[in-house]
């Protein structure tokens, strides 16, 4: 059965060689940079939402968790820490978010997309009560803020290495394998005495730290904290991304090298129509269509392959 | 943990394996099971007929731990046993098959018969190991004569038949003795039943696996089982050893109890 990574990669090549005969700067090193910064946050955050969509859960919160860490960071680093520790305080911070998300959830049996919905304006409140609603610097000396995301390619080099790991972790673990039975049928693992709400919490607490390290890179490439930075745009890109590259919306399915090249995909998409000079209008029209089209390809495989049920 | 136990051939066989005694049950004022018992030898095979909401399903939730019994006794071995949850029951070998619940479609076969039992690669990573499940679970589907053409296929590209083998096959491999089967030939094609059938012959003529089969059809379950028992309205109305009894004489019971409804 055709894979639908396989697919995606195809049309993303086409796309790299269509811009690239209309556009001789499309593969130039400094367009290559824009592209792997236009793609690097979704990926990472896709591989976050990936798991929360194989398990049937999700995340609309990540995007503000982006937003949000930065300025943990900078609060911890004015109280005295080094840089390095508060990266950890405000990563630590973001996984604190995840836990409370996960523990409403299951605790509560709450849908996560309606407490993640209130996370959302939580926590949005939350970043622009400690900003005041105004950008602050970075922290950081070069050598730091390069590997952090100053570096052109650094980014797409962190969300490459997270690609493999979370790679590893789906496919060649227990964590994974049982995030997907849990998915695939909750009543089988729970039978074969999965864990799952430990798994669902664990995979809520990864995106949340996942949203949240993207929105320090971000942070230090641009040299300043957004309060208005990532938001529902970042996620749902996420989330787009990993579901262009195959991940089911009904859950029990997905690949996170799916999500690397979904999102590959749209930032070729968004680059190379920003280099032809195409109005922001029409891209986000060519952007959503591409996602739909993609997304109503992804159920009717889903249906075809699993025979439905689940 | 190794698949196979050595398989008791001959005399002296047929140890008792489970037995129940007058098992109560009340859901509210319903009473689901009124004084049940039971009792299954290794290498025997015991159907349980009757119709819906007669308490088969309570009866076999008693024996996986799911529910506890309001009064009565079950044992294993012939020890008395409190199964006060299923890994209780799983602990003493007892495993239940599901037809519909027991696996994951979207995964492989190998994958489903190691399902949280997974062997780990050595070394510090924890890592899957693939290829000692996709070996183990061939060598285990093929000892109890489970044929599919790859292990790695997906459970839902199987089907049906093929579905309750590979349940049926990991709850062997997991170590049951004590085998409950839920329907395990419903909405079944002859094909496919023929396939679980034979399957549960080779089971029992291993000699250390005791199986209790729930079923709905009287021919059926007379042609696979040594001893089939008859339940109504949570008791146990007629039991006998299959060879003595015809699917005629059963049904006989039954329409006798409706007839004696309508006249009340």
């Amino acid at each position: 059965m055709l894979r639908p990574e396989a697919s995606v990669i195809v049309v993303s090549v086409a796309l790299i060689a269509y811009f690239e005969i209309a556009n001789a700067n499309f593969l130039t090193n400094d367009n290559l940079q824009t592209v792997s910064q236009f793609v690097a946050a979704p990926v990472i955050i896709a591989c976050g939402e990936i798991m929360l969509l194989i398990c049937r859960e999700i995340d609309l919160s990540v995007g503000q968790v982006f937003a949000l860490s930065p300025f943990i960071m900078g609060h911890a680093e004015a109280l005295g820490m080094p840089v390095v520790a508060a990266i950890v305080a405000a990563l630590a911070a973001c996984a604190l978010i995840g836990l409370a998300i996960g523990l409403i959830t299951i605790g509560l049996k709450v849908p996560s997309f309606i407490t993640t919905l209130g996370m959302l304006f939580l926590i949005t409140g939350i970043t622009l009560t400690i900003s005041r609603g105004f950008p602050a610097n970075i922290p950081g000396g070069p050598f730091l803020t390069g590997i952090m995301g100053a570096w052109g390619y650094s980014e797409i080099v962190w969300a490459f290495l997270i690609v493999a790991v979370m790679h590893v972790v789906l496919r060649h673990t227990r964590w994974g394998l049982h995030t997907t039975a849990i998915g695939g049928n909750i009543v089988a693992a729970a039978e074969a005495g999965i864990a799952i709400n430990r798994i669902k919490i664990g995979n809520f607490i990864l995106t949340s730290t996942l949203g949240g390290f993207t929105g320090l890179l971000e942070a230090f490439r641009v040299g300043s904290a957004d309060p208005l930075a990532g938001g529902s745009g970042i996620m749902f890109l996420g989330v787009a991304s990993g579901v262009i590259g195959g991940t089911a919306i009904a859950g029990g399915a997905g690949t996170i090298v799916g999500g690397l090249v979904g999102g590959i995909m749209l930032g070729v998409l968004q680059d190379g129509f920003t280099l032809q000079g195409i109005n922001a209008f029409t891209f986000d029209i060519i952007i959503g269509v591409a996602i739909l089209v993609a997304m109503v390809a992804n159920i009717h495989l889903a249906r075809l392959r699993g025979g439905g049920r689940g | 943990m190794s698949g196979a136990a050595p398989g008791v051939g001959g005399e002296p066989a047929r140890a008792e394996a489970i037995r129940a005694e007058n098992v109560v049950k009340a859901f509210g004022k319903v009473t689901a099971l009124a004084g049940v018992s039971l009792h299954v030898a290794r290498g025997e095979t015991l159907g349980v007929l009757g119709d819906n909401g007669a308490g088969k399903s309570t009866l076999i939730k008693i024996l996986t731990g799911y529910h506890r019994p309001d009064a009565g006794q079950v044992f294993v071995d012939g020890r008395p046993v409190e199964l006060a949850s299923v890994d209780d029951a799983r602990a003493l070998g007892i495993e239940c098959v599901y037809q519909d619940l027991a696996l994951v479609n979207g995964l492989s076969i190998y994958h489903n018969m190691f399902l949280n039992r997974e062997p780990l690669r050595w070394g510090p990573l924890r890592l899957l190991d693939h290829r000692a499940m996709r070996r183990r679970a061939a060598e285990a589907l093929a000892e109890i004569g489970v044929d599919v053409p790859s292990v790695e296929l997906e459970v839902g590209m199987l089907s049906g038949g093929q579905r309750q083998a590979i349940a049926v096959a990991r709850a062997v491999y997991s170590n049951a003795r004590i085998l409950l089967l839920d329907e395990p030939l419903a909405a079944m094609g002859a094909r496919e039943a023929r396939l679980i059938i034979e399957l549960i012959e080779r089971l029992r003529a291993r000699g250390d696996i005791a199986i209790v089969m729930i079923a709905h059809n009287y021919a059926q379950t007379l042609e696979i089982c040594d001893r089939v028992m008859l339940m109504q309205h949570g008791e146990v109305t007629f039991e006998s050893p299959a060879a003595t009894t015809s699917a005629e004489e059963l049904l006989d019971i039954v329409r006798r109890e409706y007839r004696a409804i309508r006249t009340r």
